[in-house]
């Protein structure tokens, strides 16, 4: 008994090794000098690490059945405790989060290095992998929440890391303010959860769907579609995530691609039970998935920063997510999620490569011609821009890929939305390959002499991370559903869309080779050869057109300054007009009425107040007459 | 007839009095009425057969009190003239408003009674003599309590008294 | 008929002396009014009491009963306990200002 109650509660280690590390760290900032931080918190990391493949092996030998652990009972009833989970879900979260966790950290020790705050980064990192494990592991919603709202925080934290840019504080705050909108949405799907369950177990919640009545169903989903959109940036709530890149860009890499923004993701695949019963949820994720993913691609194709391109491209892949679970393939979109982890974090940790290298310039139009400078870096980018492009046999062809195949395996309107879908990965892939060939090949006339190649602290976790992003698709291939296997247990009530069969898959996989080829193609021609200088633009009459994209593009469709616009200064005027009618006029107005009625009135009554004895001696005399008189009007007085 | 007289002649003396302690100007004068007032109350409580009360009037009230009252009339000076005209703005209108209402007020009572007061209750032929053994048997039986408490209220007012009076300044310059 | 209203009237009854006291009490009230001078208030307060003093005992008289002569015995001693205190108020606001007016004193006007 003993015995298993221990092995039970060694995947909580992972959780709460971050957390302890944080506070350590914390305490001892002022003691630590970075080679005593960076010790701690690399073996700290290396241990969750371990632990968490440890139960994460010990979970697949016992074929994926979920463990629970319930710490406490916090109310009876309704039934809220406080507990954990580890199946097929929380360990690919578990495992993914420690990984990467510890390969950003050991980058983040280069990275960071120097910095006045560098304990203090660690101390939030640590902190944030904390509130990502507390979210990825629990049994329930209320734990859940806890993790959705610290990771928030986190992140807050991150991206205001060098508060004293105003630029960094301001895209803090409004992280901070537009999460808040989705956090609203999944508390109020929170309360309909208890009020419907009266439990916030994952589990009691997710068996018990049958009874529930669909628009129940519906309005939960919504509500908590609304937190994930806000959480995984999604339109119309994706203007925080490319104003996050203010902060480290490692911490990026961790929160703002492989792990944070994915959590509404995670979330939704664990409440698919609820999702399936609900056509109209189903339709609404696909359909902002598709905006999202074509919006934000089309966004990325005329950025010159070299993390927002990479900002507007993670909420692309993030649409694809969401498009994925939106046809019902939640396998396809847990195996995007882990694949796009790890190229999306080979692709930041490149770029703060190259940020690092270049001295803190982000602008790609001052960079070109690094590959030489820097082959390692140049290379493992490169190929995080094969895999994210979808070029097989990389990681990133095998999940797009079986996204695609299961949008239109779904039939009906749903081949509109593959080829919308298919569009995006095009575009994608044209982006990225811009991004590339701008940093690395195109000569854009700058001599780049001091630049070398990033220390080996850094070109480490590049390799590695460039080996996964190579491999990792092979997890989940057509000819191996080990993913599929891994989440069995977990969506075993759930009707999980199957990828085609025969000649249908080979075609649909060509067509998403080939969108992702022409895409890196077309980027090749216009920024590798030039192509667009050597014709003349003006014989097709395609300069205005061009130009409009590109405007378009840099402005993201204008929808950050009609946002502005109409949220933020309409919000502005109005409550200005309100604090100066219902505040000022009415609320103030009524308060010092009041005060300045006594004042006057008491004025008035103070001036009878001579304190001269004599005037009192009047006053009494003139009351006890009253009085008498009063006494004698009495009728019983008079008879 | 003597109990007539014995009423009328002390109670116009009283009222003679009272009206010298509120209009004479010097201040012994004024002293003296009132002590005019106390005494001539002293014989109507005697035909009212109060006469331990009427012992303790001489006593403490013509006695103790008004001597106080001379000492301090010593102490203050009686040469200062008191202003005739009121500086107290309005006061006289104040005063003869107050007076004009109790004037119309005992006359409306008056007239609406017809001169006669009615005191619910008819007066008891038993005499109670207000002797010293009388007033003392209530006294210490009934009111023993309020009794007590009074002497300690004395005390209170003699403490006060003197720390009110005691002039620290002038001592603590002589020290 | 007459005669005997005569005599009537001149037979002293409690009315008189409660008028009495009534006529005192109001000089009483009246001088507290108009006189300025702190001592002659402070006389006109044992005119006032004095009054008081005068229905216990007529009331006293009308009831057959002592109480009354008690309880002006208590008057008394709290009218001698006021005025000790008094006087020696007079004194040491007549040590400050050196006049006993108390038109001067309107340190609690509001």
């Amino acid at each position: 008994m003993y015995q298993e109650v221990k092995l039970e509660l060694i995947f909580l280690l992972p959780i709460f090794l971050p957390f302890l590390t944080a506070i350590f760290l914390f305490l001892n900032k002022k003691l630590f000098n970075e080679l005593i931080t960076n010790f701690f918190t690399l073996n700290s990391a290396l241990l969750s690490f371990a632990i968490a493949a440890y139960s994460f092996i010990s979970l697949a030998l016992d074929k994926f059945k979920p463990v629970n652990v319930e710490l406490f009972q916090w109310i009876s009833n309704p039934d809220i405790s406080i507990g954990f989970t580890l199946d097929g879900l929380s360990g690919i979260m578990l495992i993914l989060v420690t990984g990467l966790s510890f390969v950003i950290q050991l980058f983040s020790t280069s990275y960071m290095e120097e910095d006045e705050n560098h304990c203090n980064y660690f101390v939030y990192f640590n902190f944030f992998v904390f509130s990502m494990l507390l979210l990825v592991m629990s049994s329930n919603f209320l734990v859940m929440f806890f993790g959705w709202e610290l990771v928030g925080l986190s992140s807050y934290l991150l991206i205001s890391f060098w508060s004293k840019k105003p630029a960094a504080a301001k895209a803090g705050n409004k992280a901070f303010v537009i999460n808040r909108v989705g956090d609203f949405g999944f508390l109020i799907g929170l309360m309909i959860i208890l009020n419907t369950f009266n439990t916030f177990d994952f589990y009691k919640i997710l068996q018990n769907t049958s009874g529930i009545a669909e628009s129940t169903i519906t309005a939960i989903s919504l509500f908590l579609l609304l937190g994930a959109f806000g959480k995984s940036a999604q339109f119309p709530l994706f203007s925080w995530l490319p104003d996050a890149m203010e902060g480290p860009t490692p911490a990026s890499a961790l929160i703002h691609a492989a792990t944070m923004v994915t959590a509404g993701v995670f979330m939704l695949v664990r409440i698919s039970p609820l999702l399936q019963h609900s056509k109209i949820a189903s339709l609404l994720i696909i359909i902002f998935g598709l905006i999202t993913a074509l919006l934000a691609a089309f966004s990325a194709i005329n950025q010159f920063d070299i993390k927002k391109v990479l900002a507007y491209s993670t909420i692309s892949q993030l649409g694809f997510m969401f498009i994925a679970i939106g046809a019902g393939a939640y396998v396809a979109a847990i195996f995007h999620l882990v694949t796009h982890a790890f190229f999306k974090a080979l692709l930041f940790l490149g770029a703060g490569a190259v940020i690092h290298s270049m001295h803190h310039e982000q602008d790609i139009r001052k960079m070109g011609g690094l590959r030489k400078k820097m082959p390692i870096t140049a290379s493992m980018m490169g190929i995080g821009t094969l895999a994210i492009s979808g070029i097989p046999p990389l990681a990133g062809f095998w999940s797009k890929d079986e996204i695609l195949a299961s949008v239109f395996v779904n039939g009906g309107i749903y081949y509109v939305f593959w080829a919308l879908a298919l569009g995006a990965a095009f575009l994608t892939a044209f982006y990225m390959g811009r991004h590339w060939l701008l940093i690395f090949e195109k000569d854009n006339g700058f001599e780049h002499s001091d630049v070398a190649e990033a220390p080996k602290a850094m070109t480490r976790p590049l390799l590695l991370l460039g080996i996964f992003s190579i491999f990792i698709g092979f997890i989940n291939t057509p000819f191996f559903h080990g993913l599929e296997k891994v989440l069995h247990v977990t969506l075993e009530n759930v009707e999980v869309t199957h990828l085609p069969k025969g000649i249908t898959l080979v075609v649909l996989a060509v067509l998403s080779i080939g969108a992702g080829f022409s895409g890196l193609i077309i980027a090749f021609l216009l920024f590798g050869m030039e192509l667009h200088k050597r014709i003349d633009l003006k014989k097709f009459k395609l300069e205005s057109p061009i130009n409009l994209v590109k405007n378009l593009s840099s402005n993201v469709l204008y929808l950050n300054k009609f946002g502005n616009f109409f949220f933020v200064s309409g919000m502005k005027n109005l409550s200005r007009k309100v604090a100066v009618v219902v505040d000022g006029m009415l609320i103030d107005g009524s308060v010092n009425f009041v005060s300045t009625a006594f004042n006057k009135s008491s004025k008035i009554t103070s001036t009878t107040q001579t304190g001269l004895v004599r005037n009192y001696v009047v006053y009494f005399g003139l009351f006890l007459l009253l009085l008498i008189a009063l006494f004698i009007a009495t009728p019983l007085v008079q008879r | 007839m003597v109990e007539a007289l014995l009423f009328f002649a002390p109670a116009s003396l009283i009222i003679i009095g009272a009206l010298i302690v509120i209009f004479a100007k010097n201040p012994v004068h004024n002293a003296m009425g009132l002590v005019m007032t106390l005494v001539s109350l002293a014989i109507i409580y005697i035909t009212l057969n109060a006469t331990f009360v009427a012992m303790v009037q001489m006593l403490v009230y013509a006695g103790a009190v008004m001597t106080l009252f001379l000492f301090v009339i010593m102490m203050i000076g009686v040469d200062k003239k008191e202003q005739t005209t009121d500086s107290i703005k309005g006061q006289t209108f104040l005063v003869s408003g107050v007076f004009l209402i109790l004037i119309s007020l005992l006359a409306y009572v008056a007239i609406s009674s017809d001169f006669k007061w009615d005191l619910w209750f008819p007066p008891v032929e038993f005499d109670a003599e207000g002797t010293p053994q009388l007033i003392a048997g209530a006294l210490f039986t009934e009111w023993i309590f309020p009794f007590e408490i009074i002497s300690l209220l004395l005390i209170v007012a003699t403490a006060a008294a003197i720390a009110l009076a005691y002039d620290t300044k002038k001592r603590n310059s002589n020290a | 008929m007459i005669l005997r209203n005569e005599i009537v009237m001149l037979e002293v009854t409690t009315d008189w002396y409660l008028t009495l006291a009534a006529i005192l009490f109001s000089i009483g009230f009246l001088g507290m009014m108009i006189r300025k001078n702190a001592l002659i208030m402070f006389m006109c307060i044992e005119l006032m009491l004095n009054a008081v003093n005068l229905t216990f005992i007529s009331a006293s008289k009308h009831f057959g009963q002592v109480d009354g002569q008690v309880f002006v015995f208590f008057v008394l001693v709290v009218a001698a306990a006021e005025v000790v205190v008094g006087l020696a108020i007079i004194v040491s606001i007549f040590r400050k200002q050196s006049s006993a007016s108390v038109d001067v004193l309107n340190v609690s006007r509001g």
